[in-house]
């Protein structure tokens, strides 16, 4: 079973199209982060009252060069949802959705009638290309940091264990969004609704917790808990959640959302 | 068949309805061993959702549907024991048949030999390398049929599996389903096409308006219908088609 989910993921081209529009976004955002901003900066071309306000971005810094390798390139700190996010979680909806789009959840029923293993295994799929989506954009961020800094003839000073923390924590927090974005699929079946749902809870959060911020004038937990903000705070971006911490609480709302997947898929017709 | 050897279907007092209108109200048949039954009625008589109620697929209000005695959802390795042709096949147009087919074989723990060996029974072999998309849809129906057939089954379980078929097609698929009949397989073939269903059909289930209107053999039906069948089913099933325009 597992493998024919494995075969489902690999066979259609939308997760080889999430993959690569979130590979694009990190690229994108990385060089803008670690050579376009100090470019600009250095230059002056984007004109006086700009540059004054462009942060300062001294990438032979090691704080600086961990934010360059957050593997959801949203190391501008810009107050939006960046586009890996979206897509790894897309990644998840299209696999939930896809199966009753195109009927193969009839196939699925009927070669394993105990919902909850259909349930289960697509989890497992999703959790494998979440991982696999998760160690290439790991591998882009350090690959595009590293050629950034030979361009800049600055070389590595981020200590290897901190490196190597945030990439896998990255990667895990990428998998446990793929997952998040699978049983809300399950959940809403339609795939158009179920896309819309995310990518309207997604761009929402940010607002929200402004909008919170702004009337409270502090961040409570329970807007820490949501599913942006929990995967910036596993890799250290942001929220006052530690990393573990985040990460965890992360993986309890992927696991919530799939058991409650489970639920509905038991509950209704196929 | 002894006594103590489960009929491959056992359909008793299915009741089914959605968003409180009743569907399905009293269906009850079985399928023997080596019979091909056919489940003949108009649109909305009820075939289809007693079909998914009868593999697990929709969850029965009431009555019982059982599969070599079980309900489908206990059934053991179900996909060596029961093939099904529905919802024109599920198959996703992106993919190619030779991938469809991967897919289904890895769902039910088949080897991947079984893949052309399928593709082969229902001469799909050359075109097995296209995408979906591009199939007509009696190649899809093709697929959709060797999909049934992967897991060598012993009861096939069809709805509408000759929609989209070439003369060819249906020719082939009614030879195949009495040589497997005839090996001992039962088939449960729900179609409109009611001449195909006379050739090759042992038993036939006429329901119309969610109940069964007749369940006999082909032989006492025809014997009852001057040797036609067509007149047979619309002497059922003619008053409940009739009665909505009667109430205008």
């Amino acid at each position: 079973m597992l493998r024919a989910e494995i075969l489902k993921l690999t066979t259609t081209a939308s997760t080889r199209a999430a993959i690569l529009i979130a590979a694009l976004g990190l690229i994108a955002t990385q060089l803008a982060f670690t050579l376009l901003l100090p470019a600009l900066r250095e230059d002056g071309a984007a004109g006086a009252d700009v540059t004054a306000d462009l942060p300062i971005i001294d990438m032979t810094l090691p704080e600086n060069q961990l934010a360059a390798l957050n593997p959801f390139g949203a190391s501008m700190s810009t107050g939006s949802i960046g586009v890996v996010i979206v897509a790894v979680v897309l990644l998840g909806v299209l696999a939930g959705t896809s199966d009753f789009r195109h009927g193969g959840i009839t196939g699925a029923a009927l070669a394993e009638p105990r919902r909850s293993r259909i349930v289960l295994v697509k989890a497992g799929a999703a959790a494998a290309a979440g991982a696999a989506a998760g160690v290439l954009l790991a591998a882009t961020a350090l690959v595009t940091l590293v050629i950034t800094l030979l361009a800049r003839s600055t070389s590595l000073t981020a200590p290897l264990p901190q490196v190597l923390g945030l990439l896998g924590r990255g990667v895990l927090a990428i998998m446990l969004l793929s997952l998040i974005g699978l049983a809300v699929g399950l959940i809403l079946r339609n795939q158009l609704a179920a896309v819309l749902v995310m990518l309207g809870a997604l761009v929402l959060e940010p607002v929200l917790l402004s909008v919170v911020q702004l009337a409270t004038g502090t961040l409570p937990t329970w807007v820490q808990l949501l599913p942006a903000s929990l995967s910036q705070a596993a890799v250290g971006s942001g929220g006052a959640l530690a990393p573990g911490t985040a990460l965890a609480a992360l993986a309890a709302l992927a696991a919530t959302t799939l058991a409650a997947a489970a639920i509905t898929l038991h509950r209704r017709d196929v | 068949m002894d006594n103590h050897t489960p009929a491959p279907i056992t359909v008793r007092h299915l009741r089914k309805s959605f968003h409180g209108v009743q569907r399905v109200e009293d269906i009850t048949f079985t399928v023997g061993p080596g019979r091909i039954v056919g489940l003949l009625g108009p649109n909305g008589a009820g075939k289809t959702t007693s079909i998914r109620m009868l593999l697990g697929l929709t969850a029965a209000d009431s009555g019982e549907a059982l599969v070599f005695g079980k309900p489908f959802r206990r059934l053991a390795d179900p996909v060596r024991r029961v093939g099904a042709v529905l919802d024109a096949g599920g198959l996703h147009p992106g993919r190619t048949g030779r991938e469809h087919l991967r897919i289904a074989a890895a769902q039910g723990y088949l080897p991947t030999s079984r893949v052309e060996e399928v593709l082969e029974t229902v001469g799909m072999t050359a075109d097995a390398g296209r995408r979906i998309r591009d199939y007509s849809l009696g190649m899809r129906q093709r697929v959709a049929v060797a999909t049934a057939l992967l897991g060598g089954p012993q009861l096939l379980v069809l709805d509408e599996p000759a929609n989209g078929l070439d003369p060819t097609g249906i020719h082939w698929l009614k030879q195949y389903l009495r040589s497997f009949a005839d090996d001992g397989g039962s088939v449960l073939l729900s179609s409109h096409m009611l001449s195909d269903v006379a050739q090759i059909a042992d038993d036939v289930v006429i329901v119309a308006g969610g109940r069964v209107r007749s369940a006999t053999s082909l032989d006492e039906a025809l014997a009852s219908s001057q040797g036609d069948l067509e007149d047979y089913y619309l002497s059922l099933t003619g008053a409940d088609e009739r009665a909505p325009h009667a109430a205008r």
